[in-house]
């Protein structure tokens, strides 16, 4: 590991500024994954911003019936949490299929959408990648892609988001609330946050220099039965290769978003309307000009198996 | 990170002397072989009983609104964050499972 310097803060706006005045400056709230990827010189700030002390780990409920979920709330308490079980079960069941206890017990909600890739080149620092060295070259095209994206993906980066939490969100239209280094603030939709990998996979979320998240907004509960299905190699403590957020209603409408198959939680809202159709339908628009590998094609058919799973369970519910 | 912490190392939950109920059950069930792992399985079993008797879900549990079940599926599933190379997980169950009061 590289030797960095550190300092606390106590304000969301002091953070954001020390972010911006320091050159390669990062913050660090569970450590999760950034500890991991500084000891493999991945990830080598020169200094960290702890913003643990920010007393941003609370639920606050919101005038439109909605909810403020704090930036540092970890994700077992947000799993925990009888408001989100039981109006945002998508949330807590997504929670709580990703990682150990441990890891949640530490893990946060900002740094849960900050996570960084999984994929295994970008691991691997002898082997070239866009996304940790720009303009290297991917080492995954035409590598061992198994878990990899199959739509949204570009002839720089095939990466997947490895995020279950991030994909419960998509689903759930919740928006991003930050602080810039000037004390402004901004509202993101989720759908907006993170990016495709384009030719520049290094970026991979719309956040500017110094700009922290505060808090993620739910808005108001919308009903329906709630479904979170992660597939996965192992049936715990394991990313998905696929997985299904859903919110069906009684009437068979509803909300589908996917994980493990692109840069970000995949989510196209046209395809919803295919839902009376039945599950291929609303797959076969969801991955609409899907780029698969020879590795994980099996994720197109796993999609739709997966998706129909669910609407069935959905039905028998209903 | 982790400023006014209190941490529990496996030295605070017993002594050779006075083992906690875990530790004895992991000795009856021989919930190990080469003991690298135990300290940290015996560790999070404390934690795994101490989060189910506070109610707190897990992928398992069926009915997210419900007081989690003190069953063998909820135990396998809360302890998945801890690896042992030996494979004495069934032992470590069945170990998991008595202090618990459940059935094997």
């Amino acid at each position: 590991m590289k030797a960095f310097t550190y300092q606390r803060v106590s304000t969301p706006a002091e953070a954001a500024q020390a972010a911006y005045r320091t050159p390669n400056a990062r913050f660090i709230a569970g450590g999760t994954n950034l500890l991991d990827l500084m000891k493999l010189e991945i990830e080598t700030p020169a200094h960290l911003i702890d913003v643990n002390g920010l007393k941003l780990d609370q639920i606050e409920p919101l005038p439109d019936g909605g909810l403020r979920v704090g930036a540092l709330m970890r994700n077992t308490d947000l799993a925990a949490d009888m408001r989100i079980r039981r109006d945002y079960a998508v949330l807590a069941r997504a929670l709580l299929a990703g990682a150990s206890t441990q890891l949640r017990n530490r893990a946060t909600t900002a740094g849960n959408l900050l996570q960084r890739t999984r994929c295994v080149y970008f691991y691997d620092t002898n082997m070239p990648c866009n996304k940790r060295k720009p303009g290297s070259g991917c080492s995954a095209i035409g590598g061992f892609t198994r878990q990899h994206a199959v739509v949204g993906s570009s002839d720089a980066c095939i990466a997947t988001h490895p995020s279950d939490m991030a994909v419960a969100m998509r689903v759930l239209d919740a928006e991003v609330e930050t602080v810039k280094p000037d004390g402004a603030g901004r509202v993101i939709p989720i759908a907006d946050f993170h990016r495709l990998p384009g030719s520049t996979p290094h970026i991979e979320h719309v956040l500017e220099p110094g700009e922290l998240i505060v808090s993620v907004k739910l808005p108001k509960p919308t009903g329906g039965q709630h479904f979170y299905r992660k597939v996965r190699d192992r049936a715990s403590y394991a990313f998905a290769l696929v997985s299904v957020a859903a919110i069906i209603q009684p009437n068979g409408t509803g909300r589908v978003a996917l994980g493990g198959v692109a840069h970000k939680p995949w989510r196209v809202e046209a395809a919803e309307q295919q839902m009376p159709q039945g599950a291929k339908a609303v797959a076969d628009q969801l991955l609409a000009g899907a780029r698969p590998t020879h590795d994980n094609e099996f994720k197109i058919p796993l999609v739709q198996r997966t998706l129909a799973s669910v609407m069935a369970e959905a039905k028998k519910g209903a | 990170m982790n400023d006014g912490a209190n941490v529990t190392t496996i030295e605070g939950l017993g002594t050779p002397d006075k083992l906690h109920a875990i530790q004895q059950a992991f000795v009856k069930h021989d919930g190990y072989q080469c003991g690298y792992c135990t300290p940290g399985q015996i560790c999070s079993a404390v934690a795994v009983l101490d989060e189910i008797q506070q109610g707190k879900p897990s992928h398992v549990t069926a009915d997210l609104t419900a007081k989690p079940l003190l069953s063998v599926d909820e135990i396998r599933e809360r302890m998945s964050g801890n690896i042992c190379r030996c494979g004495a997980y069934s032992n470590i169950i069945d170990a998991i499972t008595e202090v618990a009061g459940g059935k094997v």
